[in-house]
């Protein structure tokens, strides 16, 4: 799980060099995509998304509209230096290329063969995922000291109340001193407060649920 | 405003719960039902028995290896480790002995309520037990086991082909297994006005789920902020549920009335009082004559300040169901028998005094964002209710 193979697009709709500005946008809205590789003989040697085609093409009600829109190739206008990604990065590795380079989507290449793609939405499903917001539960925020042990130390006490952590991700905390970070859980209980309790009793401070 | 009202309870109803230190308590049954007794609010109104429901009943909207795993666990005949994996034997959802049976009468009272108004032998029709909202279709979750507000409008849906219902839930919590029960279908309208799911259980109920395919439109959220009290909940209810029930034009009402958004409630973190519960179901009533004939069903729901808030809340929802004027003080005889059990002191009027519960500081402002998520519900489902 959170590999980039478990998010791609396995299906992957491609353009040729040669083919023009009007018929990749006619696919972009047909299929509802904004980004297409493009390909020479299998090869992978360019990437362009809707708006490149639009930048490079006179916008609507200009007359010269149409005839730009089948003369412009899409090897005119393509970008060049793609920047990819491998079936089995993390998907965390793709986000932060992403992030980095400020683009929204990674062609996924295997042995040089172009097997799917991934976006800026599929991680952001995968995220949805990992946190586990689309299963019913409660959020709750606690303080773990930075050291060793704390967050297994709240995480049993979570457990001998019986309830099953959904998803857990830690974070720094960015006041208070000594530097500490904040656990957040996702728990299957709707009585969180309980937990809070439990947890307050044995030294850790709960930002959430707040407490009476 | 006038037509009969039933109350739907016995005994048996109050079998259901998790037993020990467990939130949810059945105590707070018999706490509402002695004080609507000592207010003089049940001396017209004997209580109407019900049967369980069957099998049948349950695989409505319920999966069958779902139902014969909470038969299994309430005979003590599964492993821990496979029921599980249907929610049961956690913190939450723990086992109790013949669980199947308490739970499949909690459906059959509501389903008894839902009946006697669709047949027309009542007007109104409560079933204080009911309203386990968040039991999906094949698991436990947050307290509930088997969903009776869905089982009973799936089986009205059965008997009575074409009925429109409209399912309004304002406990603290988004009415999330109903909703999913019947989210692609446009006969059935669900409106939950809940916390945001943001921190508080289940964490849906979202402006953004609307229901899907031809149910798309059908789904109604309205999330309040934390700490939201009677004023801003009621403004956004007035703002939503009147005209969406109206574009809906539905045959039947069901309303959810967990009260577990007082104040006190030690569960959730918002801050309305007995007002809020004395608005809602005066509500529900004035929209139940103007758009159906007056058919309504009422439900209990969440509610774990069980000696301070629910008996007063539901005590006023019957006051409401019926017709009745619900009286000033706690009668003297409940608070002697229970007081000496409590342990908190217990109030003595029906209605909270306000100022005992002053605005928060940042009430305005949780009232501007509330007041905007009203507006942008108005905005993108009334236009898809037809």
């Amino acid at each position: 799980m959170l590999q980039v193979k478990d998010s791609m697009a396995r299906e992957v709709t491609t353009l040729s060099p040669g083919d023009t500005a009007g018929d990749a946008l006619a696919l972009c809205r047909e299929r509802r995509i904004r980004h297409l590789p493009v390909l020479e003989r299998g090869s992978l040697v360019g990437i362009v998304s809707d708006r490149d085609l639009r930048s490079a093409t006179p916008a609507f009600g200009d007359t010269a509209r149409a005839s730009a829109l089948a003369e412009v190739r899409v090897g005119d206008v393509m970008a060049r230096e793609v920047i990819t990604a491998e079936p089995d990065d993390p998907i965390d590795e793709a986000a932060n290329t992403m992030r980095e380079r400020r683009i929204n989507c990674l062609p996924v290449l295997e042995g040089g063969n172009l097997v799917g793609i991934v976006t800026s939405s599929d991680v952001m499903e995968s995220l949805v995922y990992l946190l586990g917001a689309h299963e019913p539960g409660s959020r709750m925020e606690v303080v773990v000291p930075d050291r060793p042990g704390t967050l297994a130390g709240v995480a049993g006490l979570i457990g001998e109340l019986g309830i099953n952590i959904i998803s857990v991700v830690t974070g720094p905390r960015l006041e208070g001193e000594p530097p500490s970070r904040v656990a957040i859980f996702r728990v299957d209980t709707i009585n969180s407060s309980h937990a809070a309790d439990i947890l307050e009793k044995a030294g850790y401070a709960v930002l959430w649920p707040p407490r009476p | 405003m006038t037509g009969k009202a039933a109350i739907v309870h016995d005994t048996g109803l109050e079998s259901y719960g998790f037993g020990g230190e467990h939130p949810f308590n059945p105590l707070r049954l018999r706490l509402t039902l002695e004080l609507c007794e000592d207010l003089g609010l049940l001396e017209d109104h004997p209580l109407t028995p019900s049967g369980p429901a069957t099998d049948e009943d349950l695989t409505t909207v319920h999966s069958l290896t779902y139902v014969r795993m909470v038969q299994q666990a309430g005979v003590g005949s599964a492993l821990l480790s496979d029921l599980l994996a249907y929610g049961i034997g956690n913190g939450d959802n723990p086992v109790f002995p013949d669980m199947h049976a308490a739970c499949a009468r909690v459906v059959g009272g509501v389903l008894e309520a839902s009946r006697l108004v669709a047949r027309g032998d009542a007007t109104h029709a409560m079933c204080i037990s009911g309203g386990l909202h968040h039991a999906l279709r094949s698991q436990a979750s947050g307290f509930c086991v088997y969903n009776d507000a869905g089982v009973a409008i799936a089986r009205l849906k059965q008997e009575r082909p074409g009925i429109r219902v409209a399912y309004v839930d304002t406990d603290a919590h988004h009415g999330d297994g109903v909703q999913w029960m019947f989210y692609e279908d446009p006969d059935v309208l669900t409106v939950s006005i809940h916390e945001s799911g943001r921190y508080l259980f289940p964490g849906t109920g979202t402006v953004e789920e609307k229901g899907s395919g031809e149910g798309k439109g059908y789904a109604v959220n309205v999330p309040l902020q934390p700490f939201t009290d009677d004023d801003s909940f009621i403004s956004a209810f007035e703002a939503v549920v009147p005209e969406v029930l109206r574009a809906f034009k539905p045959d039947l009402i069901l309303s959810q009335n967990g009260c577990d958004g007082h104040k006190l409630d030690p569960l959730t973190h918002l801050s309305a009082t007995t007002r809020l519960y004395e608005h809602v179901p005066a509500r529900m009533h004035d929209l139940a004559h103007e758009l159906c004939e007056g058919r309504w069903v009422a439900t209990g729901g969440g509610g774990y300040d069980i000696w301070r808030v629910v008996p007063r809340a539901w005590g006023a929802l019957w006051a409401s169901v019926s017709h009745q004027e619900l009286p000033e003080k706690v009668p003297e005889g409940w608070l002697e028998k229970w007081g000496a059990k409590s342990p908190v002191g217990l109030p003595r009027l029906m209605r909270d005094d306000p100022a005992e519960y002053p605005s928060g500081t940042r009430a305005a402002e949780i009232s501007d964002k509330n007041r905007r998520t009203a507006e942008e519900v108005i905005e993108k489902a009334l236009p898809l209710i037809r």
